[in-house]
Order: structure tokens, then sequence, then C-alpha cells
């Protein structure tokens, strides 16, 4: 244990010592995490603010005053210019270049066909490729509608609609809250995890046999295995400052980015027992990432070939975390909790979602607690093995 | 009982098809050693002398528990390489310019290091630190990063590190490689210092006048094998001149002669 104790600080100050590392290592993460998504939440907010915003260049032709009237009781900002059909040429190029937002036709005889009863078609011009034209399409279309509804309305009375319709919302406002956490997050958290164990991992353990260095550890009296479990331990420690700095960054940054659309997300909605689970989920996996990682350093000749061999597992666990991603919710079988990886986007996901079983929780971290064992067993017959360790 | 005796070793390596190109063979295993024997005592310093390939290197990695005999065993004052490896590494401080430091440590941080892998307490840590810095002049450059150094100041940091507990058996791989003549000095000067304080030592080299110098016994292995095992004085008298080096050739021609070596 004392030998685990001294080549866990040793690993641990040879990551702690060098800034850069630190800085690349550990706080880039989080802090590229949180610039990047705010920097992105603020621009969906500019873009939105910025069509909301924008006056709209409508040409119209036979428009009635009294849709003109009901158009600016709607939150919308156009501004009414007169058809010229002679122009029409060079208005359908205007409106393709983005110069002009809609042209509106209606009939000569659009009110009387409507005090008439006679069905009337308004022709609408638009461009979908043009952000502004295609936002007037949906706010006139959406307007004319509800003017349509209207008119209904005033003809035929309640008799105008078939039905009503009503609802009630039960729901859990936490676990809806959480639930926008469960499809972000269990993605993300399995990626940072994995990309901080990639940074330092391969240099470890492969890296000291690039460099000749693993072979004057080997020649000293400490077990294999001790060795083996000190740099597991160390890198998942390192690890997981790595992950709980992308974590920090996504949960503030998460408001910063869903707020640009109108959205909210309040990350003060867990208590101290959600982080609790969620920490003793996060170390478990990171210690079977950790473990997985050793393995492939431990096997590969180079830093360089244990990156290019870490590769597919990384893209599978990427993989894991996007199938969860659209349900936002977690698995009832149990047997998902038997599955390293899987079983803790699983487990994040009920954390998030205020729905988690103590028993799928017991066997995800017994789980990879065994399958950490087995990666240390592995890790020691590797480092026992000449062939792998002195290869050339 | 602070005898290290090497019997009937075998080593057999299996080429990789890179290694095969390289030495230009289809040969899909080589025989790195065989049947190689020989005895090194308290007080003395063996020399281990053969030419590039002879399994000089493989002789010493197996002596350090590197690598596993396949064939034979190394008893190292009454430790097993085979049975008892955790004890044979308790016991021996190895020196090859395969064994690197890490460029980002301090000697005064390595030094501690290992000398707690090596289970020795703080007080005496701190101790034989003051003594190796002070001997070998890291004292200076102990919080100098090993990236940092010269060749020789790596060398004379490795030689440290290498004798933190202070081991009954020393075994030096070209330990003078690439190093100056002043350094390459101190360190010949260090090794007699270890055989007068009653260590055994091996000193595995190619140069010559090295071992004119330095050796009580020599051993010579050409492609695998101990050709001649003897005391410096009885392997001088098989040549007319003593020169050592007219010793290696014939031995060497005669192994070629017979289609031994390469």
């Amino acid at each position: 244990m004392k030998n685990v104790l001294t080549i866990f600080k040793k690993e641990f100050y040879r990551v702690m010592s060098d800034r850069r590392l630190v800085f690349t290592a550990i706080l880039l993460p989080g802090l590229a995490i949180y610039v990047m998504y705010t920097f992105i939440g603020s621009a969906i907010g500019n873009e939105y603010e910025d069509i909301t915003e924008h006056t709209m260049i409508i040409y119209t032709e036979n428009m009635p005053a009294e849709i003109e009237n009901f158009l600016d009781t709607q939150e919308i900002n156009p501004e009414f210019y007169d058809y010229n059909s002679s122009n029409h040429e060079e208005l359908e190029a205007q409106i393709l270049a983005g110069e002009v937002d809609m042209l509106i036709i209606f009939s000569e005889t659009f009110e009387d066909d409507v005090d008439n009863l006679i069905v009337s078609d308004i022709l609408i011009y638009y461009n979908p490729g043009k952000k502004y034209s295609e936002y007037t399409f949906s706010v006139i279309a959406n307007a004319l509608h509800s003017y349509a509804n209207v008119i209904g309305l005033d003809r035929y009375g309640d008799s105008y609609y078939a039905f009503t319709l009503d609802s009630e919302v039960i729901m859990d406002e936490e676990k809806a809250a959480g639930q926008g956490f469960a499809m972000l997050l269990p993605m993300l958290i399995i990626m940072f995890l994995f990309s901080g164990a990639m940074s330092i991992g391969p240099d470890s353990i492969a890296g000291e046999k690039e460099r000749g260095t693993i072979a004057t550890l080997l020649i000293t009296p400490v077990k294999r295995s001790e060795i083996a479990i000190g740099k597991v331990l160390s890198l998942s420690v390192i690890s997981m400052f790595s992950a709980t700095s992308s974590f920090i960054g996504i949960m503030l940054s998460l408001p910063n980015l869903t707020s640009g659309s109108g959205g909210t997300l309040d990350v003060f909605i867990y208590g101290i027992s959600d982080y609790i689970y969620l920490f003793a989920v996060l170390l478990a996996t990171v210690l079977v990432i950790v473990g997985l990682i050793s393995v492939i350093s431990a096997y590969a000749k180079t830093i360089k070939e244990a990156s290019m061999l870490i590769l597919p597992f990384y893209f599978i666990s990427m993989a894991l975390g996007i199938s969860t991603m659209f349900s936002g919710e977690a698995s009832n079988d149990l047997w998902i909790y038997f599955t390293p990886i899987y079983s803790s986007v699983n487990m994040i996901i009920a954390i998030l979602t205020f729905d988690i079983s103590i028993t799928a929780f017991i066997i995800t971290i017994s789980t990879s607690l065994v399958y950490v064992t087995i990666f240390i067993y592995i890790l020691n017959k590797l480092f026992q093995s000449e062939r792998i360790m002195f290869q050339k | 009982m602070n005898t290290l005796e090497v019997s009937n070793l075998k080593k057999t390596f299996r080429l990789s098809k890179k290694q095969q190109k390289i030495e230009k063979t289809n040969i899909k295993l080589k025989v790195a050693v065989n049947d190689l024997s020989f005895t090194a005592y308290p007080g003395e310093i063996f020399g281990l002398l053969g030419p590039n390939g002879a399994g000089k290197t493989t002789c010493l990695r197996a002596i350090s528990t590197l690598i596993k005999p396949d064939e034979g065993d190394i008893i190292v004052g009454g430790s097993s390489v085979k049975n008892d490896s955790i004890s044979v590494r308790g016991k021996i401080g190895f020196l090859t310019s395969e064994l690197k430091l890490e460029d980002h440590f301090t000697p005064n941080y390595l030094y501690t290091y290992f000398s707690r892998l090596h289970g020795i307490e703080e007080e005496i840590i701190e101790e034989r630190k003051i003594v190796f810095f002070e001997k070998f002049g890291i004292e200076e450059f102990k919080e100098v990063k090993v990236g940092d150094l010269s060749t020789g100041m790596k060398q004379k940091v490795s030689i440290a590190i290498s004798l933190v507990h202070n081991p009954d058996f020393i075994i030096f791989d070209e330990p003078t490689n690439g190093l100056d003549v002043l350094t390459a000095r101190s360190v010949m000067d260090y090794l007699i210092e270890l055989k007068e304080s009653g260590k055994t030592v091996i000193l595995s080299t190619h140069i010559l006048s090295v071992v004119d110098k330095l050796c009580d016994r020599v051993g010579i292995i050409i492609n695998g094998k101990m050709k001649i095992c003897d005391t410096l004085e009885n392997v001088l008298k098989t040549s007319p001149n003593n020169d050592l080096e007219e010793i290696f050739f014939d031995l060497v021609k005669e192994e070629e002669l017979s289609g031994g070596v390469n």
C-alpha cells in the first residue's frame, strides 16, 4: 500500500507540477466549454433578437385595410409597400436576393368574396432560403390563419368550432426540468471523462515505455500490481479533476446556452444527495475508463499507437451517450446496469431526472469496480510481460 | 552467500518481422545467450566483455529480472531471479543506458522517490542523498530538471539513483558510454571504491582499457556463449604479449571460423 501511495503521489505530482499540463488537461476543458456554450447561447440569442426585431419589407396588392389593421395588432414590425405588376420580375429577384421579405397578393374582390362566403385565394411569394423572409412568412401566415378564425367565428359563432381542446398539465416540474439536463449531459460527461483520461493516460504508461523510463521503475522491488494500482488511481483522480472542470463548465454555461433561445435550465434544482450520487457514478466511470486506457497504453509501443487504439473506444462511448440523448429517460432493465459505461450513462440520467433506483445504483458501482479490478489484473500481467514491456 | 551466480543461462527471443529485416535473416528465433555460467564474488569487479550483440545486455537484463531465463537460473545473494525476483531487485543496483530518468523531475525528487520504492526510511534517504550528491557533484543541480542536465550529470544522477538502497550487487552496463574523460574517470574511481567496500560489481563494457584498469576477473562472451572466464591475470597469460585486445580478437576470429559470429 505504501508503494501504491508513492507511485500515486509521483504520478499526481508529474501532472500537477506541470503548469501547461494542468492548464490544458484540467482547467482548459471547463473554461473552453463555458466560453464555447456561452458564446453559442449568446449567438443564438443575438440571432433570435435580430430576426424578431427585423423590419419586414412586404409588398402588397389589394390588401384590405381590415387585415392591415389586424396585422398591426400583432407583435410584428412590418412595412408595407404597394405592388406594381409591371415590376413583378424585379420584385421576385429582390425576394431571391433577400432585399424584400414577402409579396402578398389579394384578389381585387377579396372583401366582397369574404362577405359573400366565396372562398378567396391569397397568393404569397417568399424565400425560405432567407431567414427574414422565412420568419416573415411564418408570422404573416399565422396571423392570416388567426384572422380567418376571427371571420369564421363572426359568421358561425361557437358552432364554427367542431370542438375545443383543453388540457390540464400534470407534471413534476423538477423532473421535467431535469430531463433537459438528462438529454444533454450524459453524452457530454462521458465524452469529457474519456478525453480527460486520454490526455494523460497514454503519456503515463505508453510514454514511459517510449521514453525508456518504465524499466527504471520495473527494476525496483515493487510489485507490478502496486505499480498498476498506483498509476490507475492517480490517473483517475486527475481525470476526475478534468471531468469536474468540464462539469462545472457545462453547469454554468447551460443556462446561458438555453436562455439564448428563450429556454430556461436551472442548475439549482439538484440537492446535495443528487450530487453525491453523481460524484460516485462519475468516480466509478472514470475508474473503468482509466483502467481501459491504461491497459491499451501498456499494450501499445508508443503514445501515438496508444491514442490510435483508444479512439474506437472513445467513439463507442460517445455513441452510448448519444443513444440515450433523445429519450432523456433511464432504462428500467437491470441488465443494462451490468454494462460498462452504458450503465453510467443510464445512471446519470436516472440521477438527473430524480428517478434513481438504489438497486441499479449499487449494480452500477459494483460492476464498475469489478471491471476496474479486471483491468488492473490485465495491466499487472502486461507489466510482467517482457515481450509487451520491451518490444521494439 | 554474497555471490552472484549465473548457471546455464539460456535466453531465446522471437524476432519480429521488422527485426528479421534489420538483421537480414529469416530465422524467427534468436538464441541471445546459451548455457552461460559464471560467478561474481564480493570485493571484486567482474568484467563482462563481448562484441555488440554477443549477449552481454541480455545476461544483465536477466540478472536484473527485467527478463526471465528460458533455462538455467541466476542466484543473487541466495535469491533466485526465477522464484524471488522482488528480493533480487532489492539486492541489486542496475545501471544501463536502457534505463532512463524522467526528464520532468529533479534529481532531488527522483532520488527520494526511488528510495521510497526501496522502502528506505526518510532519515536515511536524506543522509545518503547528501553523501551521493556531494560525491558526484549533483548538489548544485539537484533542483534542475533531468531534461535540462548535461549527459554526464544525467549519468551521475542515474548512478546515484541505482544505488539508493546501498545494494550488495552492482551491475553496470557500459557506465562510461558517452561521458567525457573526467566524468568517466570519476565513475571508474567510484567502481573501485564500491569494490573496496566489499560489493560485488559486474561491469559490462567493450572498452578493453577499462577492463584492464578495473577488473579482477573477466568473462568474454561471443555469440551468446562464454568463451573464457578467469582472473584477468590468467586470461592475459593466454596471450604471448599479455594483450587483452589480442585475446579478444583471437576469440572473435575463432568463432568466425567456426561460423558462429554474424
